[in-house]
């Protein structure tokens, strides 16, 4: 029996040390070690002020904070990548959502309670609303989702930034922005770490929730057998274009409940074209592929990126080094867990590429 | 002698599984040598360790006397092996030439020589009467041509022992005698042929030896002329086979299946399907027949909603389903073993279970409100692989490492087990062994014998023969003869199925 156990746990640790992710991390880290010290910067120093930057005091609150935006997006685009469906399109999603909410949350009167998971529900839908889009023009009218998702970003920049100039300016500021959520309606903190966003619980929740789906609901299997071949999922009686509404519906409403939180919880205010500014979307997106679109994998690669994020800056502030080098070193690690894949690849006895592997390279 | 290739004391294990035992196989220069075993006996993981394409646990390779270790297929290859695979590996969009030429392209300044190239393989193509077209794209080709092509990529590479899995297992009767026909010609021209089939008329007729695989062993090295299947059966399994009893006879009920005027357009909008109109009754197996390519697969793809149906009726236990989709039809009582397990009957990326469980996965038995009910699919999966005797690790390992064989097992105990009013079966026991087409033989007549009204499409005549209640021939897209197998033979189905029919009418 213990045995037994012991040998599961060295399988893991083995699998894990030969694991594409561990070995890019270090591949990137030692990277941008060498660059610091070619700059001539103390490559130890700089590291050790990432790391206490991005754990410590309000550095830890600010990585907690960052990651409910990384994880959120990140699991938004998991759940479409896992069915085969390439949206790109969740920043639209996360800001047409994100105005909805604010707008909610800015002009409908009534106690918190009330108005924060209206505010909520409200960029849920219309950030539904948005991912349903692409997905009937791919099963109406052939359209593939890949493109229009992309292209829809645009519009949906087109049409907040017009609402924020026309319709919502606060003439009382010179930005180009609403006005400020009042504060009975804006996102609670909890009292941890000096004041975690609620939100926090909500991204957890939703990491419980899709592990639960894709282990053990048939709504969960049918996608992620679609995602893995899409014509014997057809031929086993999965209606794959219901499916993808749905699936686009969930990742849509996940990304403007992202975009409505950012603005009641962080910003307060709706400025034009600032919430596309800090590229959640696409952070998300290279956290759900290093995580081979897993939830659980998601949350800790999401941390993970959200510290480097934080770290980064810590890093600026008191060692001298660019927050840049944070951005090189997220680079680096998506560039070399793709490079070891390929490589594995070519090792392979067959063209058996595993599911994971497959999902990571693949689908993008 | 020296062998022109010796494995020994061959060992490869996989979870759960020993896949060879201490194998030890001697092949001579310029011999078809055949090896035979059951499903999941380690054919394929021999042939893939021989191959380069993993390393085994023990064990040695020699060739000519040399001692060879090659770590991977390209070492295989450089030492003048090649490899025809179960699952053909071919670039579909690209032309058959590219195809053959592929990281080996000739060369001119440079550049690659695509003249060249043509030339190179319509030149190898007609030495070894390899029909092929070397311009045409991979992805139109029918499977014979297919494995043409794979053939002439080993021999392109200028292989001297060439191993075909399982090569005739997707073949027509005639496509094999023209197989047969290079494969003697490559042995006269000095090379050395290693030969896997379930089928023992194929090892007698082409194979000078024959090596038996059972549970991972080599149980037997017989010379083949000295040898008759019966003797090779009884190595394989332990027991006797008969496999040439005929279906008893069984009264047919109401129609289940009427297909009436049935047109389905191919690519360029030609069709394919021509104006098809039958039934298939309870009670009663009706056998296709035809050459590969004469529109069996479209007819099918368009009954099981797969593809369109240009013009027509579909009518299933009294519903029209000429339009519904998939799992429009599967509730209307329709269960498909597709002639692709690969592709579409399968996902490779999936567990053993989960593939066993698409199209139950919404059954009331295993789900609640959209919730598994692990114990109930647990259950299901659990018997299914018990019944069809499935030989797989674990059910919870990924499909992909399954043998041939047990993979078409997956699809057939996965659709046979639905019991729905109508079975479309195509191919039903590509890939079996003898005692696992003899399993599924019995299990589609017990299901016509419980009412089931089952249309099959099978390449092996014999298959159609002994089953069919009646034979149904297609060709070129349109059905032309209704046959009693007890009033027919092999040779006249075969006239109808080449068009000579057509011929001897207008004489
Ligand atoms: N990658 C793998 N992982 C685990 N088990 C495997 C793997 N590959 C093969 N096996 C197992 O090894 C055994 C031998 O498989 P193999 O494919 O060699 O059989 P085969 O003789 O070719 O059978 P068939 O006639 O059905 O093609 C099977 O039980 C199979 O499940
Ligand atoms: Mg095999």
């Amino acid at each position: 029996m213990l045995e037994r156990v012991l040998n599961q746990v060295r399988d893991m640790s083995r699998r894990a040390v030969v694991s594409p992710v561990t070995f890019s991390l270090l591949f990137a880290f030692a990277l941008a070690a060498a660059i610091v010290a070619v700059t001539g910067g103390d490559p130890l120093a700089a590291g050790g002020e990432m790391f206490t930057g991005a754990v410590t005091g309000s550095g830890l609150r600010n990585t907690l904070g960052r990651s409910v935006p990384i994880i959120g997006m990140a699991l938004a685009v998991s759940i479409a990548f896992r069915s085969g469906i390439i949206n790109l399109g969740g920043e639209g999603q996360m800001v047409i959502g994100g105005l909805a909410g604010t707008i909610v949350a800015i002009y409908v009167p009534g106690p918190g309670y009330v108005i924060v998971p209206l505010a909520m529900l409200a960029g849920a839908v219309v950030g539904a609303v948005w991912g349903l889009l692409p997905a009937y023009g791919q099963t109406w009218l052939r359209l593939p989702i890949l493109i229009t998702s992309l292209l829809l970003n645009y519009v949906a920049r087109a049409i907040t930034g017009y609402l924020v100039r026309f319709q919502l300016l606060d003439d009382a500021v010179t930005l180009t922005s609403t006005r400020q959520v009042p504060e009975t309606a804006r996102m609670p903190k909890m009292p941890i770490f000096g004041g975690v966003s609620l939100s926090l619980i909500l991204v957890i929740v939703l990491v419980a929730l899709l592990w639960m789906v894709y282990t053990r609901s048939v709504a969960g299997y049918e996608s992620q057998m679609t995602g893995f071949n899409m014509r014997s999922a057809r031929y086993g009686g999965i209606d794959v274009e219901q499916r993808t509404v749905q699936v686009m519906v969930v990742a849509g409403a996940i990304g403007g409940l992202i975009g409505t939180h950012l603005i009641i919880g962080e910003a307060l205010r709706f400025i034009d074209g600032e919430l596309v500014l800090a590229g959640f979307a696409w952070t998300g997106l290279l956290v759900s592929l290093l995580a081979v679109n897993r939830p659980i994998p998601i949350f800790i690669t999401g941390m993970f990126f959200s510290a480097l994020q934080i770290g980064g800056l810590a890093m600026q502030r008191n060692a001298g080094v660019s927050w840049r080098l944070s951005q090189v070193l997220q680079a680096v690690v998506i560039v070399a867990v793709a490079c070891r894949l390929a490589i594995r690849r070519g090792e392979r006895p067959s063209t058996e590429v595993s599911d994971a592997e497959s999902a990571a390279v693949g689908e993008v | 002698m020296t062998f022109e290739l010796e494995l020994r004391g061959i060992t490869k294990r996989y979870p759960g599984v020993l896949a060879n035992d201490a194998v030890d196989l001697a092949v001579r220069p310029a011999e078809i040598h055949a090896i035979v075993g059951e499903n999941g006996a380690g054919k394929t993981t021999l042939m893939s360790l021989l191959y380069g394409l993993f390393p085994p646990d023990e064990g040695e390779i020699f060739m000519r006397g040399e001692r060879v270790e090659f770590s991977s297929a390209l070492d295989a290859i450089a030492a003048g092996l090649g490899m025809v695979h179960q699952s053909f590996k071919l670039f579909p969009t690209l032309s058959v030439a590219e195809n053959v030429v592929f990281r080996q392209e000739p060369r001119r300044r440079g550049l690659i020589d695509r003249a060249a190239g043509i030339a190179r393989v319509s030149e190898l193509a007609d030495r070894y009467g390899l029909a092929v077209d070397p311009e045409a794209a991979v992805e139109d080709l029918p499977v014979g041509v297919l494995q043409r092509v794979e053939i002439l990529k080993a021999l392109y590479r200028d292989a001297q022992v060439l191993i075909l899995d399982e090569p005739t297992a997707v073949l027509t009767p005639q496509e094999r005698d023209q197989l047969f026909e290079v494969i003697r010609r490559l042995r006269d021209a000095g090379r050395t042929i290693i030969f896997i089939t379930h089928k023992l008329g194929e090892v007698m007729a082409i194979s000078d030896r024959v090596t038996v695989l059972r549970n991972g062993r080599a149980v037997a090295d017989l010379v083949t002329a000295e040898t008759d299947p019966a003797e090779i059966t009884l190595h394989m399994t332990g027991r006797a086979v008969d496999l040439d009893r005929r279906a008893p006879e069984h009264q047919p009920g109401q129609a289940v299946l009427e297909v009436e005027n049935l047109t389905v357009l191919g690519g360029h909008g030609r069709a394919v399907v021509k104006d098809a109109s039958f039934q298939v009754r309870s009670g009663e197996i009706v056998g296709i027949a035809g050459v590969a390519g004469n529109g069996q697969s479209e007819l099918i793809e368009a009954l099981c909603g797969l593809a369109e149906a240009h013009n027509g009726a579909v009518t299933l236990s009294g519903t029209d389903i000429t339009t519904a989709d998939v799992a429009g039809r599967r509730a209307a009582g329709l269960a498909y073993i597709p002639e692709d397990r690969y592709g579409v009957g399968t996902t490779r990326q999936a567990s053993v279970s989960e593939n066993l469980l698409m199209g139950h996965h919404r059954e009331e038995t295993v789900q609640r409100r959209g919730w598994f009910d692990r114990g109930a699919v647990a259950r299901l999966t659990g018997r299914l692989v018990e019944v069809f005797d499935i030989k797989a690790g674990s059910v919870s390992g990924p499909v992909s490492t399954l043998s041939g064989g047990n993979l078409q097992k997956v699809v057939v105990a996965r659709e046979m087990e639905h019991g729905t009013p109508l079975l479309i079966a195509e191919q039903p026991t590509r890939g079996l062994d003898i005692g696992a087409i003899e399993f599924v033989h019995s299990q589609l007549i017990r299901y016509r014998d419980q009412g089931g009204a089952v249309l099959m499409v099978s390449a092996e005549l014999s298959e159609i023969l002994s089953l069919s209640t009646r034979i149904l021939v297609m060709f070129e897209g349109s059905i032309v003869a209704t046959l009693d197998p007890r009033a027919v033979d092999e040779p006249e189905i075969g006239l109808y199925m080449t068009g000579a029919h057509l011929e001897a009418a207008v004489a």
